[in-house]
């Protein structure tokens, strides 16, 4: 076992009839396990690249390696029953039922046919589609986003360390295709494969990616690296073209509240308190402020002070508390919440409503400002010349 | 059907093959009837072998169409998965082609049915013997013109019969996925 799951070598496509390598010398390491990202404007060679992969393109000349065996020259089609393959267009097979169109690889590989249909339903499931009512289907009596699925889980059949992507979520409607973005990372989350993923859209590269190839023409590598480098420090001109304005935003996206060590405490009382121990409590601590909490921890209302006077019960004082988010929200999301709610804080809560901290404003600027510690410095410095312009 | 597969599949085929089908379609009937004549003779042979020929264009032509019909990300997508040509051909692109190609069998069926009549002027037997030997040829003994009016309502009607027949097979034998 290696870390790299794919290693291309000098990898160039020439097409016959042309002088122009559509693909040249492209070298790169998959790690295994990784989401590794194609990405580049039309026509910069990435579909190409991914295609020669699983030789439906045949490479010119150059070198695959996977999982440490040369398969440059195996025979292509046992080398696709290794290699799981989703195509924008998705193409199922409509003249078959569900069930069967999951089931091909299993039945190019011979298994029995109890495995197989134990493994179709299974993999229906994990896609999240009831075995039971979809099996039996065709594909015409599906929507887009149910097809999709359907790709995804045809390809896992036969459980392949390693997937290709063409643009796979390209053709579906963007809420659905964020869904079932979400749903993918999850589902990897668990399979842990190894993926090469085509898109032109950086937001879905940023996304998805581990790690992302910036493809130039002719598939040249503008950069391969994580997304938080490509959005820290991009290696040229043309990553930066790329990756377009708003590269900070597009950093809040890709950091998890849980990733980062930012979320602070409060005082805290809890309903089942009297009025008189949570007023004591206030007083006594530095606190503005106090976050009454129900009998199951679940954050309600703010106190403060003031509202003590109110004859109110303890559930009706104050304002409401507002602008949740949980550990697994991106500071964007967090962002968001704040200023829809005015509150300049998001309480964090876990999946069902505990509370765990309190993430205010500054935090999440502070943390932005850490990010990019390279732009940042750049900032202060134009920061200096500012008073002097004024004064002058 | 052969014939179409490998011009589907040879590009360089496929031209001339379409050209000689229907160039063969051009052949007047009765001539080609005639030509055949001196080399197998009078009798049912000659009409078989023509007709042969003239099924061979709707069936040919209908079957690259139907082939070249086929949405290239679904057999992209068999080739993805490790099917080898062979398996595509069969599991995937015939079954996607097939209501193509049917209508192409169907088309010449009915094509020949009608063309069959001329074969009793070269001595096949069959309904045209009922038009020719007992109708045309007898003009204005009586009955004449009661034989040509049954023998052709026969063969109209045998050509209504076989095309419900091939409805019925198409309903049978057309993937439920496939059908509106």
């Amino acid at each position: 076992m290696t870390d790299t799951m794919i290693e291309l070598k000098e990898l160039t496509k020439i097409y016959p009839g042309t002088d122009v390598p559509a693909v040249e010398s492209l070298t790169m390491d998959i790690p295994r396990g990784e989401i590794v990202v194609f990405v580049g404007p039309s026509g910069c060679g990435k579909t190409t690249s991914l295609k020669m992969i699983n030789r439906i393109i045949e490479p010119t000349s150059g070198q695959i390696i996977l999982d440490g065996e040369d398969v440059t020259d195996v025979d292509p089609d046992l080398l696709r029953r290794r290699i799981g393959y989703v195509i924008q267009q998705i193409g199922l097979f409509p003249h078959i039922r569900i069930g069967d169109n999951v089931a091909t690889v299993p039945n190019l590989l011979g298994w029995d046919k109890e495995r197989t249909r134990a493994r179709v339903d299974e993999l229906l499931d994990i896609v999240g589609l009831d075995p039971d009512i979809y099996r039996e289907r065709y594909p015409k009596e599906l929507s887009g986003g149910q097809r999709q699925r359907i790709g995804v889980a045809r390809a896992l059949a036969a459980d392949p360390p390693v997937l290709l992507m063409d643009e796979p979520f390209g053709a579906i409607d963007p809420i659905t295709r964020t869904r079932l973005q979400n749903e993918f990372l999850r589902l990897q989350d668990e399979l842990q494969k190894t993926i090469v993923f085509v898109t032109h859209d950086i937001d879905e590269a940023i996304k998805m990616g581990d790690r992302i190839a910036i493809l130039e023409q002719k598939s040249i590598p503008a950069q391969f690296a994580t997304p938080e480098e490509i959005l820290t420090a991009p290696a040229n001109e043309f990553v930066e073209d790329f990756v377009g304005a708003g590269a900070t935003l597009k950093r809040l996206k890709l950091t998890r509240i849980r990733e980062i060590d930012i979320v602070g405490d409060c005082l805290t009382g809890s309903i089942t308190e009297d009025k008189t121990t949570l007023r004591r409590k206030l007083d006594d601590s530095d606190w503005t402020a106090l976050l009454l909490l129900d009998e199951e921890h679940r954050p309600i209302r703010w106190l403060r002070a003031p509202d003590f006077r109110q004859d109110r019960p303890v559930d009706q004082m104050g304002l409401p508390a507002v602008a949740f988010v949980e550990p697994n929200a991106t500071l964007s999301d967090a962002l968001e919440e704040m200023l829809i709610g005015s509150a300049g804080v998001a309480i964090v809560i876990d999946s069902r409503g505990k509370f765990q901290g309190l993430l205010d404003i500054d935090t999440i600027i502070n943390s932005i400002q850490l990010m990019r510690d390279k732009s940042a410095e750049f900032y202060r410095a134009e920061k200096l010349i500012d008073p002097a312009e004024v004064a002058g | 059907m052969l014939l179409g597969i490998l011009a589907h599949r040879y590009q360089t085929f496929r031209t001339s093959i379409l050209n000689l089908t229907s160039w063969f379609l051009t052949i007047p009937s009765l001539a080609f009837f005639a030509l055949l004549i001196p080399i197998v003779g009078i009798g049912d042979t000659a009409p078989i072998i023509a007709m042969t020929f003239y099924a061979l264009l709707p069936i040919v032509r209908n079957t690259v169409a139907g082939l070249t019909s086929v949405d290239q990300a679904i057999v992209e997508a068999a080739k993805g998965m490790g099917m080898s040509a062979r398996s595509r051909l069969i599991k995937i692109e015939l079954p996607n082609a097939w209501p193509v190609i049917l209508a192409g069998v169907r088309v010449a069926t009915l094509l020949i049915i009608g063309i069959t009549a001329i074969a009793a002027l070269v001595g096949g037997g069959g309904l045209g013997q009922e038009i020719y030997s007992r109708g045309i040829n007898r003009i204005p003994s009586p009955g004449s013109v009661e034989a040509i009016l049954g023998g052709t309502g026969i063969i109209v009607l045998l050509a209504v019969i076989v095309d419900t027949i091939y409805l019925g097979i198409g309903r049978l034998t057309i993937p439920r996925g496939l059908r509106d």
